[in-house]
């Protein structure tokens, strides 16, 4: 149990930091309407344990927001997306559960869950939580259907990059036993 | 009064996420209403250290294009010199300039932190109020406008981008007067709107736009960009897209200006508002 909560605390940090130290300096150029970064950061939402407690998700959501938030001058606006992803997680976990439920051991990753259910579960949190915050970025600024292209390829760019962490984290089972 | 403890108690989870909600929206709107929030901001302290460590890294990456700027700039200025121009006069003249009193000073920052991938783009300066920094100043870089500074603390200071759906650079086409108004499109950091000029302004591509004598932030004159596209909006007129001169995405030095002449100028003006 506390080596679950050690584990987050690091994850938290180390995601933080390649966010905003990192990712946040790059600017991908998309197909239309100029550049954007990929948000690597929501990884760490969905990788939260299963068992957490609903009200301690959304104010670990709202947290994690709130320090992209910081870096990048932009007060409220991921803190509001990752809240988004932190009230409909459960919801959504519960949808795509197996018949005899989660046990309390799985983790929420690549390996953990099986790569499709994972990327059905990552892709469809990516997508609320890109439009949620590119909506209130733009609020009216740009047309709808060039927002839509927007998070659609940054949702792409971003679930690459999942995909990718979880390629190079996953431990290697048949090089253990 | 039991029943209403059971409704939250049942609900506890909907209320938590709709009064964080609510504290999202407080802060945005904070944000946006203008320079009120401190708090969550990049020129806070504590982050902005952060990026200062960060950019002392960085800007190892650039020395060299960034000797080069700044090479051609002293070239440039040594070249507008006095002591670079040969003297044609005979006799040795006494000036005392009574014509030109000073009106803006410049005060160099390196920038710790830059985005263009938003629709609202901030800058971080590693100046701050200690170095004479106020909101409000102007902020220009060798190559032409970039902003405007927004927040302050001691150390560091946060910069509006041109690059910000909400900026308006108020301008003029230098070929001809015509007053218009540069607004950034939302897309890519290399090109922005003109806006206001009449369809029989002569414009033609290649003219350049520069800062007026409206803006209180700026001097006149200092380069914005080149006409890069000529459309015609509506019935009376014409949508201009320019090719910025400053380059967003390379940006490390800047000067942020500072009008003396503002408190003045401000004085006057808000005297006009209190007659109407």
């Amino acid at each position: 149990m506390i080596g679950e909560i050690l584990i987050n605390f690091f994850r938290f940090f180390l995601i933080i930091f390649i966010q905003v130290l990192v990712l946040n300096q790059i600017e991908i150029g998309g197909p239309i309407n100029g550049y954007f970064n990929p948000y690597l950061y929501v990884l760490f939402l969905l990788m939260l344990p299963v068992n957490i407690n609903k009200p301690l998700l959304l104010l670990v959501s709202f947290i994690t927001g709130l320090s992209i938030d910081l870096f990048s001058g932009t007060a409220g606006m991921h803190a509001s997306a990752c809240l988004f992803i932190g009230f409909i997680r459960p919801y959504f976990l519960n949808l795509i559960a197996p018949r005899e439920g989660y046990e309390t051991t799985l983790r929420l990753n690549m390996q953990g869950m099986g790569a499709s259910t994972f990327l059905v579960y990552a892709l469809v949190l990516v997508l609320i939580h890109h439009l949620v915050l590119f909506f209130i970025e733009s609020f009216s600024f740009l047309n709808f259907l060039d927002l839509l292209l927007h998070v659609l390829t940054c949702s792409i760019a971003t679930l690459l990059l999942i995909v990718l962490s979880q390629l190079l984290t996953q431990k290697n089972r048949e090089a253990i036993s | 009064m039991r029943n209403f403890i059971l409704i939250i108690r049942r609900y506890n989870f909907f209320i938590l996420f709709l009064l964080l909600q609510g504290a999202c929206a407080y802060l945005l709107v904070q944000n946006n209403s203008y320079q009120k929030e401190k708090v969550v901001s990049t020129s806070n302290a504590f982050v902005g250290r952060i990026y200062a460590a960060y950019s002392n890294i960085t800007d190892y990456l650039k020395l060299g294009i960034t000797n080069k700027a700044l090479s051609e700039e002293n070239a440039r200025l040594r070249k507008a010199d006095s002591s670079s121009f040969y003297d044609k006069s005979f006799r040795i003249l006494k000036m005392n300039d009574t014509l030109h009193k000073q009106q803006y000073e410049f005060i160099t920052a390196r920038v710790i932190n830059n985005s263009v991938s938003r629709i609202n783009n901030y800058i971080t300066l590693d100046k701050g109020s200690l170095q004479g920094i106020e909101p409000d100043m102007g902020v220009i870089s060798s190559n032409g406008v970039v902003g405007y500074v927004k927040d302050v603390s001691a150390h560091f200071s946060t910069v509006v981008s041109l690059l910000h759906s909400g900026f308006k650079v108020s301008s003029v086409v230098k070929k001809n007067n015509y007053f218009c108004s540069t607004v950034w499109n939302g897309a890519s950091p290399r090109f922005a709107n003109v806006l206001d000029i009449p369809i029989h302004a002569q414009v033609s591509i290649g003219d350049t736009i520069v800062t007026n004598t409206f803006s209180k932030l700026f001097p006149s004159g200092i380069l914005i960009g080149t006409v890069n596209q000529i459309g015609i909006k509506g019935e009376s007129f014409k949508e201009i897209k320019i090719r910025l001169s400053t380059d967003f995405q390379n940006l490390s030095y800047v000067y942020v200006t500072r009008n003396i002449m503002k408190a003045e100028i401000d004085t006057l003006e808000s005297k006009r508002e209190i007659v109407q």
